[in-house]
């Protein structure tokens, strides 16, 4: 297991719903089979755009700053937020810049346009090839389990409250199959003019 | 009597050293054509992306834009492809506005294989280039290491050998607009079927000499999934929540500033 | 007439088929370990290369390779101690391939007789398979002996075993835990570098150092046989909380001179919750 996107563990996912879009990660940090932290967050946000940052916890610590420096230099140039579309360019030519020597991520991109209100989520590999997909994408040491749950569970067109639902079962019965995943969970239910967060209740082992 | 056989030990051994299991990990399966007929040139592509055995996702795009009329389909590590083109395509814009003349395919070529062969394999773009410029339609492809082939007709990727068995069998000279764009459709079609890194739609552009550049995204699509018949939605309040809590993005603060006007 | 009723003979049977001239020779190699013995076992072929223990870790460990083809199921935490009360036997219920959770229902308690349980760690399929074949040889020795095996000779057949197949590479951690007559409740610890050792208090597995930690803090000889439950439970649960590949469930035991009783199999999810809210434990875990 010195694969290093494997060494700490942990999952994101993001799906779409009617005009409103998800975004999930687990709360485990662990040192292989070691549980070192139940509370580190893998998502976070610049203005109204989310992004989730699975993989090496090094690498989603730095990233997120990265990002934090980028979106804060861009929001001082053009005087507004960065959106969903244009962030994701930017995480993509950020990674594709260490193409020789990754970030070992596997980001995921969430968010609403402010100007058209569509929903948008996008997927990188570590290499930052982007994955424009309509539905959901997953990341993460539990990605093979995720794309069975989603695949399966996912529906187009769902109001928040069910989107809700379908990406919390999805994530949750996904890390019940991954030792290194889990230990805590935080949902994040975006739509244009509200964000709920939510952290669930979850297996501890 | 009771135990373990190791009948196979020899043989597995035999197996797995003749197969090269490295290739298996890094290749990216696609199917890529292009097909010359009288008066332009067609390339096509499935829409398949893969990580490992995993389809990562089944309508992606493989056919980019360089120049309004040059296109290029692309296989190989899928990062590679999109930011070749890119990069590329960006010079060749620069390129053309500062000898006020349309790009040239072969100026692609050149600026592709040489980039390519400077980065000896490491950047893994397998390309198939394509256009119209005023020297006529061209079509080409270039391997990673920077070799390049011209020809009326060429496949690149893991279905190659599947689109080059329809290729070789129905290309014929003074192929129509029409006659070209459906034996493309069909080669990527073979790749579809009959290799499994490749799967889902045929997307398709048609680059005609003095017309426009045509980008046919999804130009076939075999593989329409079947709606669900019934719903696995679940019941509001099905998942345990521990805590939950609005957030403040986007906070507007607004203020109002006395500006003491001085004379 | 002697040679119709030795044939008619159960014990003259397994005499003459192991080629022995009488039963007491049997019987002392048969507690030995003798080479002669090694009849009884399942002969294994070795696979035709030097060293196959660096073999099948090079094909079998992703610690060290992680493109390996070949996933065994590993990691577990298992634990036994003996107390005023007798032995309380308890482990966890998952299997693991990789990160990939294989089962999170196994059984890792083999029963081997009425008095007599076999605990459960390292490569699932050595365990298993070994433990049934110590089963069978127990009951063979009851058979022969009119007489239940003691724990003494029952470890003692499998570490033989164990140690025939040294560098082999087997991955065993195992406790066999019994009650006889003459030895009172005994524990003996097990494991595939043919060791075998006699004591109170074991814990095995990729868990072990967590189970340990609550284990040695709160256990003392004169626990009430409910304490000890309870500290068996609670020191699984504290590694199937921490160690990645721990978890499920945890499966509890108690080995009286009655023989063997089970208490009970209990999930960790509501487990952890329900010891979580009564314990006001496990404060890193925000509730």
């Amino acid at each position: 297991m010195s694969d290093p996107s494997s060494i700490n563990g942990g999952v994101v996912v993001a799906m779409v719903g009617k005009d409103c879009v998800a975004i999930a990660c687990d709360l485990r940090l662990g040192s292989q089979s070691l549980g070192v932290a139940n509370n580190f967050e893998k998502i976070f946000h610049y203005g109204h755009v989310f992004l989730g940052l699975s993989g090496l916890a090094t690498d989603v610590t730095t990233l997120s700053e990265v990002f934090r420096y980028k979106t804060n230099l861009y929001k001082l140039k053009e005087e507004r937020h960065i959106e969903p579309e244009t962030f994701t360019q930017l995480v993509s030519s950020t990674l594709y810049e260490k193409r020789f020597g990754p970030y070992f991520t596997g980001p995921v991109v969430a968010g609403i346009n402010s100007k058209t209100g569509k929903p948008y989520i996008a997927g990188f590999d570590l290499i930052g090839c982007i994955d424009e997909a309509k539905d959901f994408v997953v990341s993460g040491t539990a990605s093979d389990q995720l794309f069975g749950m989603c695949e399966s569970l996912y529906e187009p067109g769902l109001e928040p409250e069910d989107l809700f639902e379908t990406i919390s079962q999805a994530l949750l019965n996904a890390v019940d199959r991954d030792a290194i995943s889990g230990w805590g969970a935080a949902v994040y239910i975006i739509t244009k003019d509200k964000v709920v967060k939510r952290y669930l209740k979850t297996r501890q082992d | 009597m009771a135990g373990l056989s190791f009948d196979n030990y020899q043989r597995n051994q035999y197996l797995t050293c003749s197969t090269n299991t490295k290739a298996q990990a890094t290749s990216t399966g696609t199917t890529i054509v292009g097909v010359k007929y009288d008066g332009g040139v067609v390339i096509a592509a499935d829409t398949r992306s893969t990580q490992g055995p995993i389809v990562a996702n089944k309508n992606c795009a493989k056919l980019h834009k360089m120049a309004p009329k040059i296109w290029c389909a692309g296989a190989g590590t899928a990062a590679d492809t999109e930011e070749v083109t890119k990069l590329i395509g960006s010079n060749l814009e620069l390129h053309s506005l500062y000898t006020s003349r349309e790009p040239r395919v072969v100026a692609a070529l050149q600026m592709l294989k040489q980039h390519l062969f400077k980065y000896q394999g490491h950047v893994g773009a397998y390309l198939i280039v394509a256009g119209v410029d005023p020297t006529g339609a061209h079509l080409f492809s270039i391997h990673a290491h920077g070799s390049t082939d011209v020809g009326y007709y060429q496949s690149l990727g893991s279905g190659s050998l599947a689109a080059m068995a329809v290729l070789e069998s129905k290309w014929k000279q003074g192929l129509t607009r029409e006659e070209a764009i459906e034996l493309a459709a069909d080669a990527i079609e073979a790749g579809i079927w009959n290799d499994l890194g490749s799967g889902s739609n045929v997307d398709v552009c048609v680059m005609e000499i003095g017309k426009d550049a045509q980008y046919l995204r999804n130009y076939r699509t075999p593989n329409v999934r079947e709606p669900k018949q019934q719903s696995y939605k679940f019941a509001r309040g099905t998942t345990g929540i521990l805590s939950e809590r609005v957030l403040d993005i986007c906070q507007v603060e607004e203020q109002t500033v006395d500006i003491e006007l001085e004379a | 007439m002697q040679a119709i009723a030795e044939r008619y003979s159960n014990q003259s049977a397994l005499v003459k088929e192991l080629q022995y001239d009488n039963e007491e020779g049997l019987s002392n190699d048969f507690v030995n370990g003798r080479s002669q013995f090694s009849h009884l076992a399942p002969h294994i072929a070795l696979p035709p290369i030097s060293t196959p223990q660096e073999f099948l870790r090079a094909h079998t460990d992703d610690s060290q390779n992680p493109d390996c083809k070949i996933k065994i199921a590993h990691g577990t935490t298992t634990l036994a101690f003996r107390f005023q009360g007798g032995i309380v036997v308890a482990v966890d219920s998952r299997a693991t391939a990789g990160s990939w959770i294989a089962s999170q229902t196994v059984k890792k308690v083999i029963e081997i007789n009425p008095f007599l349980l076999g605990t459960l760690a390292g490569g699932a399929a050595d365990c298993q398979y070994w433990e049934t074949w110590l089963g069978a040889q127990c009951r063979l020795h009851e058979l022969k002996e009119k007489e239940r095996i003691s724990v003494a000779a029952a470890s003692k057949i499998l570490s033989n075993l164990t140690y025939q197949y040294k560098g082999a590479g087997l991955s065993m951690g195992t406790m066999i835990c019994g009650y006889t007559k003459k030895e009172g409740p005994t524990i003996y610890y097990v494991d595939s570098d043919g060791s075998r050792l006699k004591g109170d208090l074991f814990c095995v597995g990729s868990g072990q150092t967590f189970a340990y930690g609550v284990l040695d803090s709160n256990y003392r000889w004169d626990l009430t046989v409910e304490e000890a439950l309870y500290l068996g439970k609670r020191s699984i649960l504290a590694a199937a909380h921490r160690d990645a590949y721990s978890g499920g469930s945890v499966n509890l035991y108690h080995v009286t001179e009655s023989g063997w009783v089970f208490h009970g199999n209990f999930d960790v999810d509501t487990l952890f919750w329900e010891i979580k809210a009564k314990e006001g434990s496990f404060n890193n875990v925000v509730g």
